[in-house]
């Protein structure tokens, strides 16, 4: 059907009321409250849905990726790492691991299919929701394509709510919040983990920016 | 799209359903646990003042379509997504088996669309000899089945687990462990497979944002997010009154579909789809298609029923309903069970069989209660019924009797006399009260229960 005929049948609705204002949210469980500390409902919220953190000073970062990887071998690394990018990649190697690139293998479908791990940047973190924001600019199934996915959160991208992390969206052609593990309760409503997506998830945030890093901050759409 | 449903009446489907002993324990006890989630949600948050906003922002948008619809496909369009214009069901399918018959696909993903239920695409895919597969958890078992989803959000509540085991071991030609933990890891290895080889990726559209073309999914096993990346090309089904104007309205209606649906604080996956892959982007389509469908909804615009157009589809009116919890969503025989699904199902089928299920509902307004975006459901059930009355030209007779009805109980007198003299006859056969098996058309009540005779006037 033509546009102009289809967007014309939708004319004759009741006058509606006018759009309220949404820059001030009423009290809500997915914005932060005043005096709340970010990290610690973050972690709490993150615990929740059976996801997992730390906090750590950014050089401890590729330490605790390593860590985190534990016995996964195939890996790959997002390129949305930021100035992370180079002593993670160093920190595997020193491990004995010899992680790909994401954007290398994302057309292989063989490769992509028999990833153990990814590890990615975000755009942004979400404390009252324990969600983190993973980017098109990183890869659209960077961050659930393996059976574990390892997230770097640098200082400054932990934002309060949900209303924040939609003003930071990024520019690109996707941006997803994710919040812990993937999960269904289908089959009588046994919460099963790691339904399509990753069945475990760990964040590590840095606690402050180091002099010698390029901040990663976000790119605001 | 066809104006049969299933050729019976209500009551033959309930009756049909209500013996069912592990339905009719399973859908209160698994959704009583979400219910209680959803209060445990807002418990010291201001809940009435979101579903205020929520409100607001819907019936904003379902009276503006013309425009922001307008917005939201030049927006689309903006952002390299393909945008098509379907007025009904079969418009849509033959746009959508038109998108993959071009891009040479043979296995379709989807991800859960209920707008897909209305428009019954899948059948019209696989006469093309497109392989489709659903791919959230509860769609597939319900595909493999040849069945239907009984709740919006919980597709096979109706299903017990030995029945899902009996079916995938069937797939799998070997018999299969019993817990969930390994069926669900059969069916995500299944499906896994299935995404890596698809050539196209069929999602709904929880919210269709004007503002920026924006295509929003909220998941939580995250197949609409693998939907969205792997296959070649993309295509969103938006019924037109997905609608809503800026990307700041998530920040209301997130919470308020989160909560009600699952009573979970957000969605594991939240994703904001803005157009095909871009340069310097590692993956992600070649192509995204947004197909806008009235099937209906226009129809609606303008009339006393609008505000059902509102709805965000989380379920909680289910969850509460009296009687959704009895008799399951396939008793409403059409796509939508519930308080929602005995408004839409009239106004999308008016024919008889359609019609009637408006009287599913016992009136308790249990869902106006929940309905995070306010809908009063129970006052359109209330027309609805109203309509069906004056569409069905009743008989002299019947119309004799309510106006007697009407009349008796106009007076005190009146009142008295009639309870006296009906009930007269029913003392006489009634044992201390109880009548176990009354008499001429009050025999359909005693059918599953006694009827109690008030007491005397002392």
């Amino acid at each position: 059907m033509e546009r102009t005929a289809f967007l014309a049948r939708l004319g004759g609705a009741r006058p509606g009321p006018a759009l309220p204002d949404v820059t001030a949210l009423p009290d809500v469980h997915t914005e932060l409250r005043a005096g709340e500390d970010p990290f610690t409902r973050f972690a709490a919220e993150l615990a929740d849905v059976s996801g997992t953190c730390e906090q750590c000073s950014p050089d401890a970062v590729p330490a605790a990726v390593v860590a985190a990887l534990g016995a996964a071998r195939a890996v790959a690394l997002a390129d949305d790492l930021a100035a992370f990018t180079g002593p993670v990649r160093e920190a595997l190697a020193a491990a004995g691991l010899e992680p790909v690139a994401y954007a290398e293998v994302a057309a292989d479908r063989e490769r992509l299919g028999a990833l153990e791990a990814t590890v990615t940047g975000c755009a942004v973190a979400v404390a009252s929701t324990g969600s983190i924001m993973t980017t098109a600019g990183a890869g659209r199934a960077a961050a659930l394509i393996a059976p574990l996915h390892v997230c770097v959160v640098a200082a400054g991208q932990l934002v309060g709510g949900l209303a924040e992390a939609l003003q930071r969206m990024p520019a690109g052609s996707m941006a997803a919040l994710q919040s812990g593990p993937s999960r269904t309760a289908d089959i009588e409503k046994t919460l099963i983990l790691g339904m399509h997506g990753p069945g475990a998830t760990h964040v590590i945030l840095a606690d402050r920016p180091l002099p010698e890093f390029l901040d990663p901050s976000p790119e605001t759409a | 799209m066809s104006d049969h449903l299933t050729g019976t009446t209500f009551e033959e489907r309930a009756a049909e359903q209500l013996v069912k002993p592990f339905q009719r324990q399973a859908i209160p006890n698994a959704v009583d646990g979400t219910v209680g989630h959803y209060w445990k949600r807002f418990e010291g948050y201001d809940r009435a003042g979101l579903r205020r906003l929520g409100r607001d922002i819907r019936a904003h948008a379902v009276a503006n379509l013309p425009e922001l619809v307008g917005r939201f496909a030049d927006t689309c369009e903006a952002a390299g997504t393909q945008v098509h214009f379907a007025a009904d069901a079969a418009e849509a399918n033959r746009i959508v088996t038109g998108i993959c018959q071009a891009a040479e696909a043979r296995l379709v993903v989807k991800s859960k669309s209920m707008l897909s239920e209305e428009l019954e695409l899948n059948p019209v895919l696989e006469r093309e000899g497109i392989d489709v597969v659903e791919t959230d958890l509860g769609e597939y078992v319900v595909q493999l089945d040849g069945d239907r989803p009984s709740h919006v959000i919980a597709p096979i509540i109706h299903k017990t687990q030995g029945e899902v085991r009996e079916l995938f071991s069937r797939v799998a030609g070997h018999e299969l462990g019993a817990s969930a933990q390994e069926l669900t890891s059969f069916a995500r290895a299944q499906l896994r497979a299935s995404f890596l080889r698809a050539d196209v990726g069929i999602t709904g559209c929880n919210f269709a944002i004007a503002e920026t073309g924006t295509v929003v999914l909220v998941t939580n096993e995250g197949n609409g997010r693998l939907a969205t990346s792997l296959p070649r090309v993309h295509v969103a089904l938006v019924g037109v009154e997905r609608i809503v104007p800026r990307l700041a309205d998530l920040g209301v209606l997130v919470p308020l579909l989160a909560g009600s649906g699952t009573g979970q604080p957000i969605s594991t996956y939240l994703s904001l789809v803005s157009g095909p892959r871009r340069a310097g982007e590692p993956d992600g389509p070649e192509q995204m298609h947004v197909v806008l469908v009235d099937g209906g909804r226009s129809a609606i615009l303008g009339t006393g029923y609008q505000d059902v157009l509102h709805c965000i589809r989380c379920g909680a009116c289910q969850n509460v309903c009296p009687v959704y919890r009895q008799v399951g969503g396939h008793a409403y025989g059409w796509v939508y069970g519930g308080p929602i699904g005995a408004v839409l199902t009239p106004l999308f089928k008016p024919t008889a069989e359609g019609m009637e299920v408006a009287h599913a509902s016992s009136l308790c307004a249990a869902c106006d209660d929940i309905c995070p975006v306010e809908i009063p459901l129970h006052d359109l059930l209330l027309d609805l019924r109203r309509d069906r009355a004056e569409r069905r030209l009743p008989g002299r007779l019947e119309r004799l009797a309510y106006q007697a009805w009407s009349y008796a109980w106009s007076t005190p007198l009146g009142y008295r006399l009639s309870g006296t003299l009906g009930l007269a006859p029913l003392r006489l056969v009634a044992r201390s009260g109880v009548l176990r098996r009354a008499p001429g058309p009050l025999g359909r009540w005693t059918r599953g229960r006694d009827l109690l005779l008030p007491w005397r006037r002392r």
